[in-house]
């Protein structure tokens, strides 16, 4: 028989039994200021999330990756396929900001922001909470036999465990196709849209192992952000840690001669990765703050200081001077900089409309007694939900140099595009070896007009 | 300043349910006799079954194909449909009913977009393959002269296949891969309506 409580240690982990089996913690029910606001953080995300997609800017949602069309609306911007290069830098930047907020703040994404926490502390845990009761509960319906009460609680728990898992997998679709489409898809057949609803469904069932059964390990084992805290944490972090100086040793209350520490374990309690923070920081904290407030409960009832377990760094904790600017600091807000700079200006370069020209293929040049000529085929690409009207002209090029195969304006369709062939004409006594001229196609509307500069090829003189 | 590698706060508390070290010692190092949670175990014995069945159902068995005959077979799926297009326009397609067509305006009408757009670079708005008075790299389409045949068939084929005469230092490359049948026949159809049948 297993214990239904165990004793945390710092060479082994809680969760995982010496058989090699899960042992499920039921973390303590906790109330005080970091709960609240860790509350009402995870609700404005979870509202985040689930609205994103609701909120039209510039005519489309906020957030639309529309991978069928290969269009991909943020917050106003389209990007194309073609602009992808983007992610690198969004990601660098996003990278280097998160090792800039850890070693800074150590696992504050962890515990406030990161969206299996959020869904699991303030969905999953609460509808638990709900039907099973306070952890003295849950242990005692883990040990009692199978009966109606217990098949009806898991059962309810299940099903609305499942719903939610469903409810969040559909608003994570809800980002790759657009509201309407997708509650028409879901009043059809399955058989209709096959791979999405496959899709949809893998994801429903790994967020519901996830959250009803999984939950800590996968902080603990899985998680590579979780692996590179080791790295990116020095002594002069924020972490979530126990004031050792002024906790021991511990004793009771009542007897005098000791530290703050009165050794209730309320901190063990309401652990939801069951450690002892006592025993200093561990790679299974999540940084959720749980611990902290059940202590200044305690501190409070007991009429001592709050804070002896609180967030601080290291140094903090053991009575040494704080600093805050150190050399990795330095570093990680220059990279994070520079990420940020170069999506800044990455953004700049995207526009509404793109233009590509390619060389006729297998002849660069033709040459005829009176001219020389180089063929172009002109690709046009609009972003935009109007048909667009261009005009096609040459720049920095040498007198004589004709462009025929336009006529008149060039109208790209909305979200389409459109390829025209060119035909640049020079004579023969005017070419004197190859040079460099640009083209230029403006927009009617009054945009800002596109150029690429090309070469006029020609025989060896 | 307190051993680098201890944490700051070095409390240890031993309790039962502690794993048990192992006897043997290499340079001060000792270690644990820990259990692989059954979880992680479970994934590897799921990626022994996982390489049997897809070994035996993708290499042995034949029961999915590889990305490379995907492909392929896409590829090829693509060209048996522009081919069957082909022959399908070719079978139904003659001078009569390029003729008929040429006097047909819609045919007309799309027959101009795709001209405008293709072939004017090198043949000119008004077929003259002249622009401004000096000429362009293509024939004219608009006089009686035909170098490669005056049937429409005949002008329907330059288009598809480019130039016959693959010598010359100046050549109408081949459309086919561009436009398809139905656009060939409709820019055919519009060069034509600048012909009569009785006299090319």
């Amino acid at each position: 028989m297993l214990p239904a409580t165990k004793k945390p240690n710092l060479v082994s982990v809680t969760t995982i039994n010496s058989d090699g089996s899960r042992f499920f913690p039921h973390p303590s029910d906790v109330k005080g200021r970091f709960t609240i606001a860790r509350r009402l953080a995870g609700v404005l995300l979870i509202a985040i999330y689930v609205l994103l997609p609701w909120i039209p800017i510039n005519g489309h949602p906020a957030v639309l990756l529309d991978v069928t069309h290969g269009r991909f609306h943020l917050f106003g911007f389209t990007f194309l396929v073609q602009d992808v290069w983007l992610l690198f830098f969004l990601i660098s930047g996003v990278g280097f900001g998160l090792f800039y907020i850890t070693s800074l703040l150590g696992r504050i994404w962890c515990g406030w922001a990161c969206p299996y926490t959020v869904f699991l502390d303030h969905v999953f845990r609460r509808i638990e909470r709900w039907i099973e009761g306070d952890a003295p509960a849950r242990r005692q319906l883990d040990a009692a036999p199978w009966g109606p009460v217990k098949f009806a609680k898991r059962g309810l728990k299940h099903f609305l465990f499942l719903t939610c898992a469903l409810g969040i997998a559909h608003v994570g679709l809800s980002y790759f196709i657009p509201l309407p489409q997708l509650y028409a898809w879901m009043r059809e057949s399955p058989a209709n849209h096959l791979t999405v609803f496959t899709g949809v469904m893998v994801y429903a069932g790994l967020l519901y192992f996830c959250f009803a059964w999984f939950r800590e390990q996968f902080c603990i084992v899985l998680c590579p952000y979780g692996r590179l805290q080791s790295a990116l944490i020095d002594d002069d972090s924020m972490v979530i840690g126990y004031d050792y100086g002024r906790g021991e040793p511990r004793g009771k209350v009542t007897e005098s001669g000791h530290g703050d520490c009165i050794d209730c374990r309320r901190c063990v309690q309401v652990c939801p990765t069951s450690i002892d923070i006592r025993n200093g920081l561990q790679m299974e904290c999540i940084g959720c703050a749980a611990c902290i407030d059940a202590c200044d409960d305690i501190m409070d009832k007991v009429k001592r200081p709050r804070g002896l377990i609180r967030y601080d760094s290291h140094k903090g904790l053991s009575g040494q001077k704080r600093t805050i600017i150190r050399p990795r600091i330095i570093l990680y807000t220059a990279l994070m900089l520079l990420g940020a700079t170069v999506l800044t200006w990455g953004l700049t370069q995207v526009h509404g409309f793109e233009m590509s020209l390619v060389r006729l293929r297998g002849m660069p040049y033709l040459a005829d007694p009176g001219h020389i000529r180089n063929q172009f085929t002109l690709r046009l690409l609009s972003k935009d939900d109007e048909p667009t009207t261009f005009t096609v002209s040459t720049e920095n090029a040498p007198p004589g140099l004709t462009l025929s195969g336009l006529h008149d304006t060039l109208t790209v369709p909305a979200s389409g595009e459109l390829q025209q062939t060119l035909m640049l004409s020079l004579e023969r006594p005017q070419y004197a070896g190859p040079f460099k001229f640009i083209i230029k196609a403006t927009p009617s509307g009054g945009g800002q007009p596109l150029t690429r500069e090309v070469e006029f090829l020609g025989p060896d003189l | 300043m307190s051993d680098p590698y201890e944490p700051s706060n070095p409390v240890r508390n031993p309790s039962g349910d502690e794993p048990v070290l192992r006897p043997h010692v290499f340079d001060g190092i000792q270690e644990y006799d820990q259990k692989l949670p059954n979880w992680w175990l479970m994934t590897f014995y799921f990626a022994i079954l996982w390489f049997v069945l897809y070994w035996t159902l993708y290499y042995q068995a034949g029961f999915f194909s590889s990305d490379h005959d995907r492909v392929t077979g896409q590829l090829q799926a693509i060209q048996q449909t522009k081919n069957k297009e082909l022959e399908a326009m070719l079978a139904t397609l003659d001078d009569k009913l390029l003729w008929t067509w040429s006097k047909d305006e819609s045919v007309k009408a799309e027959g101009l977009a795709i001209y405008t757009r293709v072939c004017s670079a090198c043949h000119a708005a008004d077929l003259s393959a002249k622009l401004g008075g000096a000429p362009l790299p293509g024939l004219p389409l608009h006089d009686a002269e035909w170098k490669y045949g005056n049937h429409p068939m005949d002008v329907f084929r330059i288009v598809s296949k480019g130039s016959p005469d693959k010598a010359a230092p100046v050549q109408m490359p081949p459309w086919e891969s561009v436009l398809s049948p139905s656009d060939i026949a409709k820019v055919s159809a519009y060069v034509m309506s600048f012909h009569q049948p009785s006299a090319p």
